[in-house]
């Protein structure tokens, strides 16, 4: 028996919150302040691969359609790689500093699959609507990371990034399988069901 | 400049469009379910979708095993997600259920499954319509026991023969074959998975992104799909692990994880589905898989990491290796020659069936990487064991037998795909008694 669609979405984005809560406070306070627990290190990028490995069980689980398995695929295997790169980088397994580059990459494709593995419109439903939202996000969102490789010390782009995750986990929290958007709900979609 | 700024618009046009060019319903429920046995003849088909849809006569089609249509015209339901169709009084039989609707904003969705009449009902990757393996699944079938032997042969290999401590090179280089195996397993099975599907589904590549696969995730083959898939995601996050934090002991639980699961193939291929196929047949078969995996990646890693990036490790390394080949040999052969047997019940169908012609070929593969190993094991560990130098020749020697390895796993590959011949008919338990 497989949880609704959402309760999944609902779960990820509690992972998502806590990956941006960690990464806000990072750099808030900094890299000194940060590490005075060596653990604290290990944190976020323990958790973001950890998210990467329970994306595998939603990706075998759901299978109403090819496109939709395979999007769930891409979404962990970027997830692990983003978070095994920091990882290793934290670790001092990695040396150089371009692995910061799988985190931007994992941005950018995972908003394009949100955006190609979401076949109907913005208004179509809410779930649709906060796909696209999604999408673009995390797209417009791969900036901060891309920008942050480059420029490690900056708590601009540091802070971006924590904040894409934050608002990614709201736009999460706020999904709802077929629900109206502001107030629409195409007739197309049937009735509200849940 | 203008090039990209070109390149950047298509980009963000492809992204924009997909929102409002392929909507799609998707299929919540059917009567009769995903291969359910009926004990009765079904007076319909029905689905319900998640979304409104509208069916063409032909959006819902039954057939028989022999492709006859049993299904009348399809007709929307008064609930507009709902479509049904007629059915003649069906008799004791498959059949299969090829369905296609067109979602409302004109793109269509489709999907297969089959359910039995008084019969039991065939995997979706049997109905009636699927051609059966390509020459792509044969090759796909091969890279993933060659991924499956830089996995578990890798790991094998790594714990039993190269015990200790590795010069940091040959140690990265390790994880990069094992970690290629890792990876590979798991893209390779999530291939092999479509590709099967495409070929039930019968739908062109477009409309086959949007097809339904959960009656194929719910039959044998998906179920180890899911399973496989699964066990090796988190045998790659144990081999992670172990890099990272440099503790060997992680790699125990990802060998015995990544053997473990690879009994999936043997649980869903013939030893497990095939007429004479016991618990036995399905041992036997893993055991042949897991052997032939350790002998072929222990072979690329002794010829790959030892002996270039570990001089001092190369004859400790050989002779160990070959008292592992040699347990591991006898278990393939062993469960080669019951698994032969089982499957070709007459000497004769190893030339008159496509079946046991593969055969052939693999046993004339096999014959030769066991006189490989043997001159190996019966001239070269000796004169090693008597602390005779090295033979320059021998890296060359060890590649060769294990791109014979590799030859022997295509043929494998070529033959889980094909038909074995059918078995003849069991005689009656009490026909002695009977004539008595």
């Amino acid at each position: 028996m497989l949880p609704p669609a959402e309760f999944v979405h609902w779960m990820f984005a509690t992972g998502f919150l806590l990956l941006g809560l960690c990464l806000l406070a990072h750099a808030i306070v900094g890299d000194g302040v940060w590490r005075r627990r060596a653990w604290r290190a290990y944190l976020w990028p323990g958790l973001a691969f950890a998210m990467g490995v329970l994306m595998w069980p939603v990706m075998v689980f759901f299978t109403n359609s090819t496109i939709h398995m395979l999007a769930h695929g891409s979404w962990a295997q970027v997830m692990m790689l983003a978070g095994a790169s920091e990882l290793g980088l934290v670790r001092g397994k990695l040396h150089n500093r371009y692995w910061h580059l799988t985190m931007p990459l994992a941005f950018a494709v995972s908003g394009a699959t949100f955006l190609i593995h979401e076949q109907n419109s913005w208004l179509f439903a809410r779930s649709a609507f906060l796909h696209h939202m999604i999408g673009w996000t995390v797209i417009v969102g791969a900036l901060f990371p891309l920008v942050a490789t480059f420029r490690p010390r900056s708590a601009l782009w540091r802070s971006g990034l924590a904040l894409t995750f934050v608002v990614l986990s709201v736009l999460l929290y706020c999904d709802r399988d077929t629900a109206p958007i502001f107030g629409h709900l195409s007739p197309l979609a049937g009735e509200q069901h849940r | 400049m203008k090039r990209l700024v070109t390149v950047c618009y298509l980009v963000a046009l492809a992204l924009a469009l997909p929102g409002t060019a392929w909507a799609h319903a998707a299929l919540m429920k059917t009567t009769p379910a995903f291969a359910q046995r009926l004990e009765r003849s079904p007076a319909f088909v029905q689905l319900r979708f998640d979304q409104s849809v509208s069916a063409l006569p032909n959006a819902i089609t039954v057939y028989t095993d022999k492709g006859r249509v049993v299904s009348g015209p399809a007709r929307p339901g008064a609930d507009r997600r709902v479509v049904t169709a007629p059915l003649q009084a069906l008799p004791r039989g498959v059949y299969t259920v090829r369905w296609r609707v067109v979602s409302a904003d004109s793109h269509s969705v489709a999907g297969v499954f089959t359910f039995g009449v008084r019969h039991r009902a065939p995997p979706a990757t049997e109905a009636f319509g699927a051609a059966g393996p390509t020459t792509a699944e044969h090759v796909v079938r091969w890279l993933y026991f060659l991924a499956l032997a830089l996995l578990a042969g890798g790991l094998g290999f790594r714990l039993l023969v190269a015990r200790g401590p590795l010069p940091p090179q040959a140690e990265r280089r390790f994880y990069r074959i094992v970690g290629v195996g890792a990876v590979g397993v798991i893209e390779v099975g999530i291939l092999a998975f479509l590709l099967r599907a495409e070929d039930a589904l019968q739908l062109p590549f477009t409309n086959f992104l949007y097809g339904d696969l959960s009656p194929l995730a719910s039959a044998r083959f998906g179920v180890a799909f899911v399973t496989m898939t699964l066990g090796f995601a988190l045998v790659s996050a144990l081999l992670f692990l172990a890099w990272l934090t440099e503790r060997r002991v992680l790699l125990w639980p990802a060998l015995l994880l990544a053997l473990g699961f690879a009994s999936g193939l043997s649980l869903s291929g013939h030893s497990a589905v095939d007429a004479g196929s016991s618990w036995l047949s399905e041992l036997a078969d893993w055991a042949h898989l897991a052997a032939a995996s350790l002998w072929v990646g222990g072979l690329v890693q002794l010829a790959f990491v030892v002996w270039p990036l570990a001089p001092e490790l190369r004859r400790s390394a050989f002779l160990r290796f070959s008292k592992l080949a040699t347990a591991l040999i006898v278990i393939l052969l062993s469960a080669g020659i019951y698994l032969s047997v089982l499957r070709l019940p007459h000497l004769s169908d190893l030339w008159s069936e496509g079946y046991g012609q593969v055969l052939i070929v693999k046993l004339g593969l096999v014959s030769l990487a066991l006189l490989w190993g043997a001159a190996h094991h019966f001239v070269v560990r000796p004169a090693l064991e008597q602390g005779a130098p090295l033979f320059s020749g021998l890296p060359r020697s060890l590649i060769g037998e294990s791109a014979v390895g590799m030859a022997i796993l295509l043929a494998a590959a070529v033959l889980v795909e094909s038909k074995p011949p059918a078995q003849p008919p069991a005689k009656p338990l009490n026909a002695a008694a009977t004539k008595r």
